[in-house]
């Protein structure tokens, strides 16, 4: 037996674990919220956004993998990338619905550039109770794109949980 | 075996994704630090480690993986698809004993990344 690896795991499981009793202190499992046990429920009362057919946009979906619920109070930083540095644009914190309530950029804000937006994904689930080894694998997030024709409209998923993340250009 | 490695998947072809340049940093202070760049064999994978075993400390590290130049190499990619330029990972190793594989699956849109083993 590795006993690394059962320390990884118990880690793991203990994280979740503590994750899932707040839900259960809650009342069902839909109610893993961030803001702690008990918190409010990062709703599955919300249904699918089409954005078809709106204007030029750069909209945000964070979805928490870990607990099958959208990312509710997820702290994000965007900035745009000016000759070697980036320059913050705005911090925005997503809704229950894991959106946050405008759009990240819209008409004439969408700019051609090279973007980074900067998740907070080491306090979201601190702020849920998850117990994470510290320093915690995931903490600031950079999640790095461009925008290269801002006639379009852009929509950027991202799914992640304490171990990983992937975003991607949805629709 | 401790340390950090990586494998890079092209998941539009299904393939491994060979000739992808990675910049290696470590945090000190405020400022990362370049500790070494490498690029990826056929396999997807680097010859040596990212980080040997010998070299790993607790702290924070990050990758940064030049895909854009991949995807512009690799034939029937137009440029104005290319979402995903240089993506970043940046993570910690909180126990040096452990080995940290950070695996990297990417498309010109789509970019996934997590702890692998």
């Amino acid at each position: 037996m590795d006993p690394l690896g059962l320390t990884r795991r118990s880690l793991a499981e203990f994280g979740l674990g503590g994750a899932a009793a707040a839900a259960s202190a809650g009342g069902t499992l839909a109610q893993a919220g961030p803001g702690g046990a008990g918190a409010p429920p990062g709703a599955l009362a919300v249904t699918p956004t089409s954005q078809a057919g709106l204007g030029p946009r750069l909209t945000l979906h964070a979805i928490d993998n870990a607990h099958g619920t959208p990312g509710a109070g997820l702290v994000c930083d965007l900035s745009i990338r000016e000759a070697d540095a980036y320059r913050p644009i705005k911090t925005v914190t997503t809704q229950a619905n894991g959106r946050p309530a405008d759009p990240l950029l819209v008409d004439d804000g969408l700019q051609v550039g090279r973007y980074e937006l900067l998740l907070h994904v080491g306090a979201y689930f601190a702020a849920l109770g998850v117990a994470l080894p510290s320093p915690s694998f995931l903490d600031l997030v950079p999640i790095r794109f461009q925008i290269r024709d801002p006639r379009q409209r852009y929509h950027l998923p991202v799914l992640f949980t304490p171990w990983g993340y992937s975003y991607y250009r949805g629709s | 075996m401790a340390g950090i490695s990586t494998h890079v998947l092209d998941t539009d072809r299904g393939r491994p994704a060979a000739g992808v340049r990675i910049d290696f940093s470590i945090l000190e202070g405020t400022t990362w630090r370049l500790v070494r760049s490498v690029v990826t064999n056929a396999d997807g994978r680097t010859d040596a480690p990212i980080l040997p075993a010998s070299e790993a400390r607790t702290g924070q590290y990050e990758l940064v993986f030049h895909v854009g130049d991949y995807f512009r190499q690799r034939p029937g990619t137009a440029e104005a698809d290319i979402f995903i330029d240089d993506p970043v990972v940046r993570f910690a190793i909180f126990d040096a004993q452990q080995h940290y594989h950070v695996p990297m699956l990417c498309a010109p849109a789509s970019f996934t990344t997590y702890r692998g083993s």
